[in-house]
């Protein structure tokens, strides 16, 4: 029976396209309440040292209504793979922007005022920025179990001989940077109490995980904390991460009112993940046609302070370091690593945007060897439907690469014909 | 304390205000017009972006008090009794919107731009927005959008 579809291979009207071209979709920056306090967020200035606090000139600025540490917070942790994170340092940070204190006062200048009179001694530890000296032994220790978080490895065929066999070899490093979502919209929320249920309103791309976080951190049942997420303001990975949200519960909580926060762009960067830097090492070989044989990867990932999804991230890396090129003989270790750097997390492609970075250069540049065309070189070793690719996964569905490289064909004949 | 005049979206408004306001926060915090936003606070992304006196200005970096005796279009102003605005019609056609975030200071922008220059280039359209910034659309939308208002205005016009 054909069924009529109402939306697919249909333009319409998104469902909240209207509120959003008349302003008056609700973000949670623009949510007030009566009664309501204000939160700010003292975060460390320093990338890896121990700390202590003096809280005494700010508790008595007239208009504080409490500052929280981490004595407030019944479990101290969170994270959404690893609980790594504290709600609020205990005493050692590990990165610049690390959380300290949460200043509640009536207004937000009240709070800003206080978080600046907070005294924080810092006794600076040796701190290491480098992911590649940072795996090596006697780098400082971001973390108690040391700094390798995670090692990948694929293995398939025999590289060594395979190297032996090839017409052509490049060999290569290549790095990435680190990259901030910079979603337009900082990272805003408030939390009010109904009965003995806390409600958080966030920006946030994990509601459901958020309450276990929350109730996980404050010790309460998750039935007693509600999550709403109001319109988001672009996320792309940087809100998978808490930032506020227990901040914000717990403040609500142990004041009895509601409590608001909103980051400034510049704590908004030092708040949230960041895409994994990585440093690839690749050798790629291929015989005198052009074909593929061999291909060796190294790929060191820098997680900065905090895992968040950086084994996710490393691992996809390096299921994809190969491109979409079918090769007889795979090795690829990937590794995720601590260092004291701004922690990085999920940022579009989740580990699969870097790799490209270096396998492309590797195939244009065995194709200049080979003179040959560097589309002729990628036609002859593309997946394709029935590939099997270097992890072992048979690729049954479509897989239109041929499509898409005829496509980029076209456009650069075009192009070069404009030239003439 | 200071007392100001202002004209916004067609209503007058006498406040007293702190110096130290800004043109933002006078928007949010008093008026409760909440659909200006604020993504950088140092007049980079656009978010806040309004129309003065016919021109656009990012309303961060504006004191309220300069505002004294001018005339403000917000994004709440746009909408009249017919309903949307052809730029927010064009915008919601095209599927220009996502996040929606800098939405309200870009259609603010395309009016400073059509209202001066009513049959735009992709180029002068491209200029005319240069100073908001999306992260969600690429702006190919958003152009496109700006095209299509000026097609919706000028058949308004006939």
């Amino acid at each position: 029976m054909k069924k009529n579809l109402e939306v697919v291979g249909k333009s319409v009207i998104r469902v909240d396209g209207f509120s959003k071209v008349t302003g008056k979709a609700t973000y949670s920056q623009d949510l007030t309440m009566d009664n309501m306090l204000w939160g700010k967020t003292l975060r460390s200035t320093k990338p890896h040292a121990n700390i202590k606090l003096n809280l005494t000139k700010a508790e008595v600025i007239p208009g504080v209504v409490r500052i929280l540490t981490y004595k407030d917070v019944p479990h101290n942790h969170h994270g959404v793979v690893f609980k790594d994170h504290e709600v609020l340092s205990s005493g050692r940070v590990r990165s610049i922007g690390t959380p300290i204190a949460f200043v509640v006062a009536e207004t937000e200048k009240i709070a800003v005022e206080a978080m600046k009179a907070i005294e924080v001694e810092y006794q600076e530890l040796e701190a290491v920025f480098d992911p590649v000296e940072a795996m090596k032994e006697d780098a400082p220790k971001v973390h108690e179990n040391g700094n390798l978080l995670y090692h990948y490895k694929l293995r398939l065929g025999d590289v060594d001989a395979a190297f032996k066999e090839c017409a052509v070899i490049v060999e290569n490093q290549y790095k990435t940077s680190m990259v901030d979502h910079a979603f337009l919209q900082p990272e805003a929320g408030i939390a009010y109490l109904e009965e003995d249920m806390v409600v958080v309103c966030a920006a946030t791309q994990y509601p459901h995980f958020d309450q276990l976080e929350i109730a996980e951190a404050l010790e309460v049942p998750t039935e007693k904390v509600k999550v709403l997420n109001p319109a988001v303001g672009g996320a792309f990975g940087g809100r998978e991460d808490i930032t506020m949200q227990i901040h914000l519960a717990l403040a609500s909580k142990l004041t009895g009112r509601p409590v608001k926060t909103v980051y400034s762009r510049e704590e908004s960067f030092v708040a949230h993940s960041k895409r994994h830097p990585m440093i690839m090492s690749y050798k790629t070989g291929a015989d005198k046609n052009g074909k593929l044989i061999a291909m060796e990867a190294k790929i060191v990932g820098d997680t900065g302070a905090y895992a968040s999804w950086a084994i996710n991230v490393l691992r996809k890396a390096g299921v994809h370091a190969t491109g979409p090129y079918e090769i007889p003989n795979v090795k690829v270790d990937s590794y995720a690593v601590y260092t004291n750097n701004p922690f990085a997390g999920a940022m579009r492609g989740f580990g699969a945007t870097q790799t490209p970075i270096g396998h492309e250069q590797q195939m244009d540049m065995l194709a200049e060897k080979l003179n040959m065309n560097p589309l002729e070189i990628r036609f002859l070793n593309a997946l394709k439907k029935g590939s099997k690719t270097a992890t072992g996964q048979i690729l049954e569905e479509s897989f239109p690469l041929k499509e898409c490289l005829e496509v980029l064909e076209k456009a650069f004949k075009k192009d070069a014909k404009g030239v003439e | 304390m200071k007392t100001i005049n202002v004209k916004i979206n067609g209503e007058n408004y006498t406040r007293e205000i702190n110096e130290d306001m800004r043109l933002l926060d006078f928007i949010r915090d008093e008026l409760k017009l909440y659909g200006t936003k604020e993504g950088c606070g140092e007049g980079e992304c656009g978010a806040c972006t309004v129309i003065m006196d016919g021109v656009t200005v990012n309303s961060c970096m504006v004191m309220a008090f300069q505002a004294n005796n001018k005339e403000i279009l917000t994004i709440e102003g746009m909408e009249d009794e017919k309903g949307l605005h052809p730029i927010q019609q064009a915008f919601l056609d095209e599927g220009a919107v996502q996040c929606g975030f800098c939405i309200p200071g870009m259609v603010l922008s395309a009016k400073a731009l059509l209202d001066k220059n009513p049959k735009p280039s992709r180029k002068e359209i491209k200029e005319g927005i240069s100073g908001n910034l999306c992260r969600c659309t690429g702006y190919n939308k958003i152009v496109d959008s700006i095209e299509k208002a000026s097609q919706y205005l000028e058949g308004e016009d006939q």
